[in-house]
């Protein structure tokens, strides 16, 4: 098989000279999060991590991205001794940022690998868009913003999670498949809201005849349910010893939070809210009644409640059902057709239902949408289409998280020239549909990237020239109104192409 | 990296594209397992996907934006003298001068205060600062308030500081290379696939990187100059190419370099292929009504000042300052006529832009001079001798190619014969700053864009004098801790380029063994090696107390050594290709070429 250029190898080498340039950049309180989490599981016995409380950042990821952070506190101990100690809040000497933003480059890697066996899984004409596609969740600004700037372990996750699905690609590695699955829940809860579709791809394709669905194969279920017990159980089971379960439960789903996060993910959430700062101005003329205790609290932007003015107030039993709802339909079709692309586009789809209407979602959490989905925008032109927007409106949306100005020219070009090159690339690349295109919906998307380019301006520019430091809710309220019109588009589209396509 | 799709549209691509094939044998190469062609090293993978089929308006702004964001990633870095009292370093210099020129009256500009950063290059760059002051205080003033903003290290001042180099090059700079590759590529048939890489390999050149967007100065703006005159030159625009120069010389002097190069080639292309003395005169009047129309406004500002009674040196009531240069003939001036202020201003312009009076050579420079210092103590002879020496080895070096230049006024000479003029210059002539190695670097880069310039063997050399004169500047750069952009730009720019440390390839010829190979192959291992080793021991050795510059001394020495390599190299390189030798001599090197 003749190699395509350039090479991920040497896409993950000059993406890795960047990120070493990147490492004096702006770092957000997460860099403090993961700095004191090694300080914590290095020099705390087990059970005492998720009772630790010396700092307000406290450990509130499953027990496998602590183990994870021991791992590294190993190395860390010869880096600088300083950097592990618990109460040395917001310890930042250089060999700590070194470290912390080398490790990042470092687990990377697993993305890169992960990439790669994608790559190596697909075969005939559909191996170069897949390599396209592979190089673009390499060079995601989406990972690069968040991790390497803002600072977080993203890639590395992803690569776990990339990992389980091509696995899922082949019928020998499923069970693999699943276990990594486990493992990766146990690393980061997050990835809870993709279970669903593991869950009934796996009870489809693996647990059920593929010949009838009432034929139960007894022994995968034991293979499966047994290492996924296991894995739980290395996870869990030493804090379950000593009854620390509720403890790490509560740490694990702080429900107490509201219901947007404090930059206003671009989610079904944020137009609610936009709607209600709208009727605001209208309902007096029209006669709706104002809960005036709540006019203070969205644009202040707090992480707490969430207070509607004119609109119903939303709970979070409301977001779970609207969440569950949206999955579900999805995953019905999974269960009929239990092919690889539609389980992709299944969990795809879970990402959307639970971002667009999950309770307290971070903007960071679009990731969970985009590289999922970038596995299959190029299965044909009508993936495209829906996947544009998305690219589009998901890492706009992510421009909030980075409001310094020596990053400004970094996350703006930077995004800029991957949407460019990919677009273009993936436009080559994608082949035409069987079926017909969507009504008009390239042309929305057109549309949609042009206001991009103003909507930068103004938020980035303007508003700053123009009213200063007053109503700094605005901006990102445009942000996130316009990011969430883009990711309902896109979801909506790629409902009708994951309804519409066959296997 | 944008994808090779098998268009269904346009049909006509497909014979475009073996086409290129054919002519871009310098950067592909048949891999040994499948007799596929592969890309010969990194960068030409990452424009694989753009072969043939893609227009070079799509990777051009691509392009644009991947150097762009490595120069800002760098630029987060730390820069000269970053909170390093007294003095603070380059950075400090040029905030200064964006302080006094938007704070004092013109003619004070050359004057104020010489002991802190005073004024020293030419006037494009005072005016250059001027606008630089003038948009920056309108961000916030404090940042060039006289006197209160000393050694100010406000991080928003930096951002500002980095972006007017970054849009300065990219207003300069970048256009004029872009046009130039264009042009040199054309003449030199060369596909726009190769000159795209050749021109994102010139622009990722760590060496102007480093110094202009980590370490802090303007090169790229007096080099962004001298590359629209080479341009200019190609496109047989002589008079542009004397305006060009001349705001190149006028930005920053060590354009000076190149001057003998041009005046040779513009002279020569009056000559050559017939006498042409209308062109002559037209250069001629163009260039002095450039340089007149350069101090105009300092000439100006003067005229204004003398007319509101400000004197250029308040700090000096009364008493009459003597002029800084020329004592001899103060006596045929009347210091009271209404012309004095202006010769006193121009002449301490001059005075302030070439210091005659300081030593051989600064700091610890990878020259000619410095390296012979650590042999024979050269300051103990008087300087007169010293600059009489200088400026015979200087035009014992310079003269060979030039003369070249001027029988044979080629235009695919130019960069070769520049080259190696400003080499000759940087090796032997009087008052060089470490950082000078840019002048040298940037013609040689561009060999690049040329004939078989992605070849292996002018990508060898290339990459050397780039790597080595990285290396002769870690000195500089290790002194305010730049030691990862350093190696992470220097070893990026090798690895795309498939150079040592990171690949041996651009040394093993497919099916030549020619004795030169060997030799260029053996001495530049040697040096890679010896680079290496020193990049060991300054690490982990400290040097012997009686000798504290040990380290620096070495570096001093192997880098006089390699660069005098690369003279050598551009002048033989130039003589082969100026055809200029008997034909017996110069007959093999023809024949390899085609």
């Amino acid at each position: 098989m003749p190699e395509i250029y350039p090479t991920l190898t040497q896409v993950a080498i000059v993406a890795a000279a960047f990120k070493i340039l990147l490492f004096p950049a702006y770092k957000s309180t997460d860099f403090e999060v993961h700095r004191n989490w090694l300080a914590i599981t290095q020099s705390l016995p087990l059970w005492d991590w998720y009772y630790e409380k010396t700092s307000e950042w406290t450990l509130d990821y499953p027990p496998f991205f602590a183990y994870f952070e021991w791992i590294m506190s190993q190395v860390a101990k010869l880096v600088d001794p300083a950097m592990l100690r618990v109460y040395n809040l917001g310890y930042d000497s250089w060999e700590t940022v070194y470290f912390q933003r080398f490790t990042v480059i470092i687990t990377e890697l697993l993305l890169v690998y992960a990439l790669q066996l994608y790559v190596d899984s697909s075969h005939g004409p559909s191996k170069r868009a897949a390599h396209a596609a592979a190089i673009s969740i390499l060079l995601s600004p989406g990972l690069l913003m968040i991790d390497h700037i803002h600072f977080q372990y993203n890639g590395c996750m992803y690569g776990i999670l990339i990992l389980s699905l091509v696995l899922a690609r082949k019928k020998s590695t499923l069970l693999w498949s699943g276990y990594v699955f486990a493992a990766l829940l146990c690393m980061k809860h997050i990835y809870l809201y993709l279970a669903p579709a593991y869950f009934v791809f796996l009870l489809r394709a693996y647990c059920l005849s593929p010949k009838s669905i009432f034929r139960i194969q007894f022994l995968n279920c034991l293979k499966l349910g047994s290492g996924i017990a296991a894995i739980f159980g290395t996870a869990f089971g030493p804090f379950a010893l000593k009854g620390q379960i509720p403890q790490i439960m509560s740490r694990l789903f702080p429900f107490s939070r509201g219901l947007c996060h404090a930059y206003w993910a671009p989610n079904v959430w944020a137009m609610y809210s936009f709607v209600d700062r709208v009727l605001i101005m209208v309902a007096p003329r029209v006669g709706l009644p104002i809960k005036s205790e709540a006019l203070q609290s969205v644009t202040r932007g707090l992480v707490g409640d969430t207070a509607f003015a004119v609109l119903p107030d939303i709970s979070p039993r409301v977001c779970f059902a609207l969440t569950l709802l949206f999955q579900a339909i999805p995953l019905a079709k999974l269960f009929m057709q239990p092919t690889w692309d539609t389980f992709i586009g299944a969990v795809t789809l879970c990402g959307y239902a639970s971002f667009l209407f999950g309770w307290h979602v971070h903007e960071k959490a679009i990731l969970l949408v985009i590289i999922p989905f970038s596995l299959i925008a190029l299965r044909d032109r009508r993936y495209l289409g829906a996947f544009r927007p998305l690219a589009v409106a998901g890492h706009v949306s992510l421009f909030p998280l980075l409001f310094t100005p020596a990053e400004f020219p970094i996350k703006t070009v930077y995004t800029i020239f991957w949407l460019i090159l990919f677009l273009m690339a993936f436009d080559r690349l994608a082949p035409a549909s069987s079926q017909p295109r969507f009504f008009l919906f390239d042309r929305f998307s057109t549309l949609y990237i042009t206001v991009s380019i103003p909507l930068i301006l103004y938020c980035s520019l303007l508003h700053g020239i123009i009213f200063g430091k007053s109503y700094e809710f605005l901006p990102l309220m445009f942000t996130s109104s316009y990011s969430a019109i883009g990711v309902v588009g896109s979801w909506v589209g790629f409902l009708v192409v994951y309804f519409t396509s066959s296997a | 990296m944008a994808g090779h799709a098998p268009s269904p549209h346009k049909p006509r691509r497909k014979a475009k594209r073996t086409a290129d094939l054919q002519s871009n044998l310098s950067i592909v190469e048949s891999s040994s397992s499948s007799g596929r062609v592969v890309p010969s090293f990194p960068l030409a993978a990452f424009f694989w996907p753009a072969r043939g089929s893609v227009s070079q308006w799509e990777i051009l702004p691509l392009v644009l934006m991947v150097v762009g964001l490595f120069r800002w990633a760098a630029g987060l870095w730390g820069y000269s003298g970053f909170e390093k009292p007294p003095i603070f370093g380059d950075y400090e210099a040029q905030r200064h001068w964006m302080e006094i020129t938007t704070q004092l009256p013109v003619s004070q500009w050359y004057f104020h205060d010489l002991q802190w950063w005073g004024l020293d290059y030419p006037p494009l760059t005072a005016y250059h600062s001027w606008l630089c002051g003038k948009i920056g205080s309108l961000i916030d003033p404090s940042w060039f308030a006289l006197y209160e903003s000393r050694g100010l290290h406000d991080p928003t001042l930096k951002i500002f500081m980095r972006a007017t180099v970054l849009v300065s090059e990219y207003l300069i700079f970048v256009p004029a290379l872009v046009v130039f590759v264009r042009r040199f590529s054309r003449v030199n048939g060369v596909t726009t696939w190769s000159a795209s890489i050749a021109l994102a390999a010139i622009l990722l050149q760590p060496a102007t990187i480093l110094i202009d967007h980590v370490h802090f100065q303007y090169n790229t703006v007096m080099l962004g100059f001298v590359v629209a005159s080479m341009s200019s030159m190609i496109a047989e625009r002589y008079l542009w190419s004397a305006v060009f120069f001349v705001c190149a010389l006028g930005f920053k002097q060590m354009a000076l370099y190149y001057a003998f190069s041009v005046f040779a080639y513009l002279l020569g292309s009056c000559f050559s292929p017939r006498i042409n003395v209308t062109r002559f005169i037209a250069i001629a009047a163009v260039t002095a009504v450039s340089f007149a129309i350069l101090i105009l406004p300092l000439v100006a500002g003067t005229y204004y000042d003398v007319k509101r009674g400000i004197s250029p040196h308040p700090d000096r009531k009364g008493s009459r300052v003597p002029l800084p240069l020329f004592e001899e003939y103060v006596g045929y001036l009347n210091t009271d006529a209404f012309y004095y202020p202006y010769i006193e201003q121009l002449v301490q312009m001059v005075h302030r832009v070439f210091p005659f009076a300081r030593g051989l050579f600064e700091d610890k420079v990878a020259n000619f001079w410095c390296a012979l210092n650590v042999v024979v103590k050269i300051k103990n002879y008087p300087t007169e001798l010293l600059q009489r020496g200088a400026l015979i080895a200087t035009l014992a070096s310079i003269v060979p190619p030039n003369l070249i230049l001027l029988i044979r006024p080629k235009k695919h000479l130019l960069p070769l014969a520049f080259a190696t003029t400003a080499w000759g210059f940087f090796l032997f002539s009087y008052q060089v700053h470490e950082k000078s190695v840019l002048l040298p670097l940037m013609p040689m880069t561009l060999l690049l864009a040329g004939n078989q310039g992605l070849g292996k063997d002018i990508r060898a050399w290339v990459g050397f004098a780039n790597i080595l004169g990285c290396w002769t500047m870690f000195p500089l750069l290790q002194r305010v801790d730049l030691r990862v952009p350093y190696a992470v730009l220097t070893l990026l720019w090798a690895y795309l380029l498939g150079l040592p440390p990171t690949s041996t390839s651009a040394y093993f010829q497919q099916g030549s063994s020619v004795f030169s190979h060997w030799v260029t192959a053996f001495t530049h291992v040697f040096f890679y090696l010896a680079m290496a080793l020193w990049h060991v021991l300054e690490f982990f050795v400290r040097p012997p107390s009686d000798k504290p510059d040990l380290w620096v001394v070495a570096n001093v020495g192997v880098g006089a050594a390699g660069f005098s390599l690369c003279y050598l190299w551009c002048l033989w390189k130039l003589i082969l290709q100026s055809d200029i030798l008997p034909k017996a001599l110069g007959g093999k090197e023809r024949k390899a070429k085609i």
